[in-house]
């Protein structure tokens, strides 16, 4: 298993080195978000002099570990992997004795997110320059605990990516619901600005959703905001929504497989 | 006339291919009033929190996510299938098609794809301006709405030329296919007032990858921000790069010589 591991991951490196213009294209539009709110929201703080609490250094902060912790749990297997249900292309990976979503398609990713890593950080040193933020309320125990969040959260989107990519297996639409599914990441994760400034009922809802263990919960354990109950209450939903994620990923894929019908083949 | 007549025609084209998606329309009408949704949703969270942002009020942020939105529409209605076209034409060589036809071809290549439904889109862009510029409460003259359109028309005009020397450079590199994705990349900038970001950002969307020429610019004519002269100059940078857009096509379609041949 290890040495197939080793193979795919020197297929897949080759297959996003090759692709490396798309992926710089890919990290510039990635990018620009957060750079926008970052703008917006400093420029508040500095006329008001802070906004609920929130000063202009801690949203520069807030968003420049933000760049690093969605690159960490984000995923692209919508792009990757959609299409080859649609075209039929997947009947080659099927016959394959291995899970194309889990082996192939998850080190695809990784290999993609490595290479979008070493593009950021360059431009996360520039940003840094630019904007001199204080990080001092960051500590290496807050970047420790961060760290396992972040690879519980990439597993748990990537199953929910990959459960949603499936839903191609019935329907032609998928790229409708997972826009919809974009959307609510948008709402829920902490992406458009810290989950404490959204209306009470948005966070309300969001502490039970897995979306705020993408961005928001990572984030604020960097930055060392977090009582010791809500880093164990953020392990805790780690956990349960990973469980979730699995059995909703499982549970699509085996049925989805049976509706298969391999097109153009 | 010719023109007139020819888009006319693609326009009867394109509808009848938006016909036989007709579910897709509606899902699509759907999500798109999903992202007004959370583009309110947004401005209201902003404005919960301060009264001004980069000294504009809700209502002129408003006025200006209606004009970003009419340049949203262009993107999602003509630049993106459009360049789908042309470069696959590119690749497969059916771009030889297109030049033996005795019509510009720069005007074919770029108008020949129209998203037709994305046309109430524009509806809603303009209800959108009314709404916000009726609750920033500015008195506005007859004289300040022409500078806006005519701002508005030239800085479209801007990101058109702009779209233009992009994919022209694909008869000089093949391989690059992602050629518009800057510019969907710099138009999230559009959404808010270009006076809200620090210097370099503004540089950027103001004369590299000219958002702000088409969204910022024409909404700060409207509230009368802008003199005269700037006026002319912003006019005239749409007409210049027009001219030079359409050198750089000319100069590219001379590279071109066939994929299939």
């Amino acid at each position: 298993m290890l040495l197939i591991i080793k193979r795919l991951w020197q297929v897949n490196w080759a297959e996003q080195w090759q692709y490396r213009a798309n992926l710089l294209m890919y990290l510039l539009y990635w990018l620009v978000s957060p750079i926008i709110y970052l703008a917006v929201w400093t420029s508040i703080a500095n006329v008001k002099g802070d906004v609920n609490g929130f000063t202009a250094n801690d949203f520069t902060t807030y968003y420049m570990v933000l760049l690093i912790a969605d690159q960490f749990t984000s995923n692209i297997v919508i792009h990757t992997f959609g299409y080859k249900i649609q075209d039929g292309s997947l009947s080659g990976e099927l016959i394959r004795p291995i899970h194309p979503l889990l082996t192939n398609g998850l080190v695809n990713n990784i290999a993609f997110k490595a290479l979008t890593i070493m593009g950021l950080l360059p431009i996360w040193i520039i940003l840094f320059f630019l904007y001199k933020p204080d990080f001092s309320g960051i500590s290496w125990t807050g970047i420790a605990l961060a760290i396992p969040a972040m690879i519980l959260a990439f597993f748990t989107g990537y199953l929910l990516s990959a459960a949603i990519t499936s839903l191609a297996f019935w329907t032609t639409r998928v790229y409708s619901i997972h826009e919809f599914y974009f959307a609510l990441i948008l709402l829920f994760s902490g992406q458009f600005v810290p989950l404490t400034l959204m209306p009470q009922i948005v966070q309300d809802i969001a502490q039970y959703l897995p979306f705020q263990l993408l961005i928001y919960y990572p984030v604020q354990l960097i930055l060392g905001k977090l009582s010791s109950a809500q880093i164990v209450q953020g392990y805790v939903m780690s956990f349960i929504w990973l469980g979730i994620a699995w059995l909703f990923f499982t549970w699509v894929w085996r049925n989805g497989v049976k509706r298969y019908s391999a097109v153009g083949a | 006339m010719h023109t007139l007549r020819l888009l006319s025609a693609f326009f009867k084209v394109n509808v009848q291919m938006a016909l036989a998606y007709r579910a897709d329309t509606v899902v699509n009408i759907l999500l798109n009033l999903m992202w007004l949704g959370w583009e309110l949703l947004s401005l209201n969270i902003i404005f919960n929190n301060t009264e001004t942002l980069g000294g504009w009020g809700i209502g002129e942020l408003i006025a200006l996510l209606g004009v970003f939105r009419l340049v949203n529409t262009m993107m999602i209605a003509l630049i993106w299938p459009n360049t789908e076209k042309f470069n696959a034409s590119i690749r497969d060589g059916s771009m030889d098609y297109t030049i033996l036809q005795p019509v510009n071809s720069m005007f074919l290549v770029t108008f020949s794809r129209i998203t037709v439904w994305r046309i109430w889109d524009l509806v809603l862009a303009v209800v959108l301006m009314v709404v916000g510029i009726n609750m920033s409460g500015d008195s506005i003259t007859a004289l300040q709405i022409l500078t806006f359109i005519l701002l508005a028309t030239t800085g479209t005009l801007v990101i058109y030329s702009l779209w233009i020397v992009l994919i022209a450079m694909t008869f000089w590199f093949t391989k690059f296919d992602n050629n518009v994705t800057i510019l969907q990349a710099l138009l999230d900038a559009g959404r808010y007032p270009a006076t809200v970001y620090p210097v370099w950002l503004r540089v950027i969307v103001t004369f590299i990858i000219p958002i702000a020429v088409a969204t910022t610019i024409p909404l700060q004519a409207l509230r009368g921000d802008l003199t005269l002269a700037s006026t002319l100059l912003f006019a005239s940078i749409g007409f210049i790069s027009f001219g030079i857009a359409s050198q750089i096509w000319k100069a590219g379609l001379k590279r071109y010589s066939g994929a299939s041949s």
